[in-house]
């Protein structure tokens, strides 16, 4: 139809047939533009939408690590008020009952009738204490927590409140957040990839008014396009 | 023969729609750009935001942990003193008035607060010890050092939110200035090559170069 048309038009008027010419071959090659401008369209489309979903991903995961620290020092926080708000002071009590017990004791030899009857009578007083206040406290009754020296230890006292919970004491937040911190580079990998897909944009929609370039511009689009797809995957699978 | 007329208009047209598509492109890739800039510093500020948080958290944890543990240290060395003076006191009370036994076991508390004040130093000494988990340990050893640290660090990330906060709305508002100059650049395609034509690129440009102005500082 476009031949018949510049048939019959070009044996009437030069000028009008070569303006026909013109628009039939501005034409020429429209439809690889519109094909390449549509795929990239879709493909940067995805590709947005999946760094944003992995954007999503990595926030998700930052915020997870945050409540994961909440939760972790919340259950620090009542084991430590166990151990030394609860059972320390009253061991604390205890123990200095039972050095004052032995003391007492000890040194009843070699003293007067009335002093020896005075510490015997204060190293039972001090023996009842030790049994009222130990009775059902960890910490003092169990020899393992005892030291050398007559203390306790208290590092080894709250690991084991500690351990009653072992899922508090797994609590990892900053695994979490390195997660999230690669979710998070994955999608700005995944952005970059936009980069290359909008080049192919540019060429493709400068390959419609250039026609004399058309060619290689469309060329140089869809190769382009392929660098952001490559990209796109590459991140997708390797990242 | 191309009438001269023709060849104007041709050339005109010409020169327009290389102009429009040139726009388009480079809307197309500071669109790019600016995605990038945009996500990564929206990343950024929320990951800031978060760390700040969870050390602001942490920071609680650890004042309130580490301060218990150097009060119950406090309360340890006390009793022993206080067992030191109560013998003291009753040893002084026990030759005023002449009582034997008094005076004994004034004498034993004063020399049995040496053994506690032993007992319950090396007791302050496991704070924090082995087989403790390291968080927890690190909560009951914090200095105030340590604590200045934290403080500078949750300051600095919230410092590192604002920045990136300010580039993130940068970032945005260009993409919004793209958004008007793709409409500005579909307008001048409808009304073709006339005036209106091309004062509607003429702000598409104008838009255009705005938002690579704000992709520039955006970036920095």
């Amino acid at each position: 139809m476009t031949g018949e048309l510049l048939r019959s038009t070009s044996a009437e008027e030069p000028s009008v047939a070569a303006s026909e010419i013109a628009v039939a071959s501005h034409e020429r090659g429209s439809g690889g533009v519109a094909i390449l401008l549509a795929i990239a369209a879709v493909v940067a489309a995805i590709i947005g939408a999946r760094a944003s979903m992995v954007s999503n991903d990595a926030n998700d995961s930052w915020q997870s690590a945050l409540r994961t620290e909440v939760k972790r020092s919340a259950a620090a926080m009542a084991d430590v008020q166990t151990l030394y708000e609860s059972e320390l002071p009253v061991a604390i009590e205890a123990l200095q009952a039972k050095v004052l017990a032995e003391e007492m004791s000890s040194a009843q030899a070699g003293q007067s009738p009335a002093a020896q009857q005075a510490l015997a009578v204060e190293a039972s007083v001090q023996s009842q204490l030790v049994t009222a206040l130990s009775a059902g406290l960890e910490l003092a009754q169990n020899s393992s927590y005892a030291l050398p020296s007559g203390g306790y230890d208290l590092g080894k006292r709250l690991a084991d409140i500690r351990a009653r919970n072992p899922d508090l004491v797994a609590l990892n937040p900053d695994g979490i957040e390195a997660a999230g911190d690669r979710l998070a580079q994955k999608a700005v990998l995944l952005t970059y990839a936009l980069v290359p897909t909008s080049l192919c944009a540019l060429l493709g929609v400068l390959a419609q008014p250039l026609r004399r370039d058309r060619g290689w511009l469309l060329s140089s689009g869809f190769a382009a396009l392929l660098v952001g797809v490559v990209m796109a995957v590459g991140t997708e699978v390797l990242a | 023969m191309i009438a001269p007329d023709t060849a104007a208009e041709l050339n005109a047209e010409r020169r327009f729609d290389l102009l429009a598509a040139a726009l388009i492109g480079a809307v197309a890739i500071l669109a790019a750009v600016l995605a990038v800039i945009q996500i990564a510093s929206g990343q950024t500020a929320g990951r800031a935001q978060l760390q700040a948080a969870r050390l602001t958290a942490d920071l609680s944890a650890r004042i309130e942990i580490s301060s218990i543990a150097q009060d119950s240290a406090l309360t340890m060395a006390q009793a022993a003193l206080a067992l030191s003076i109560a013998g003291t006191s009753r040893e002084i009370a026990g030759l005023a008035n002449n009582e034997e036994g008094a005076f004994a076991v004034g004498q034993t508390e004063h020399q049995a607060s040496t053994d506690l004040a032993s007992a319950l130093n090396a007791t302050s000494g496991t704070t924090g010890g082995s087989p403790l988990d390291a968080y927890t340990a690190g909560l009951l050893k914090a200095t105030t050092q340590d604590l200045w640290n934290e403080v500078t660090e949750q300051n600095r990330q919230v410092d590192i939110a604002n920045d990136a906060g300010t580039r993130n709305s940068a970032s945005i508002l260009g993409l919004s200035f793209l958004a008007l100059a793709g409409v500005l650049i579909g307008l001048g395609a409808v009304l073709r090559e006339g005036r209106a034509g091309w004062i509607a690129l003429s702000f598409a440009g104008f838009m255009t170069c705005a938002a690579g102005t704000l992709a520039v500082l955006a970036a920095i």
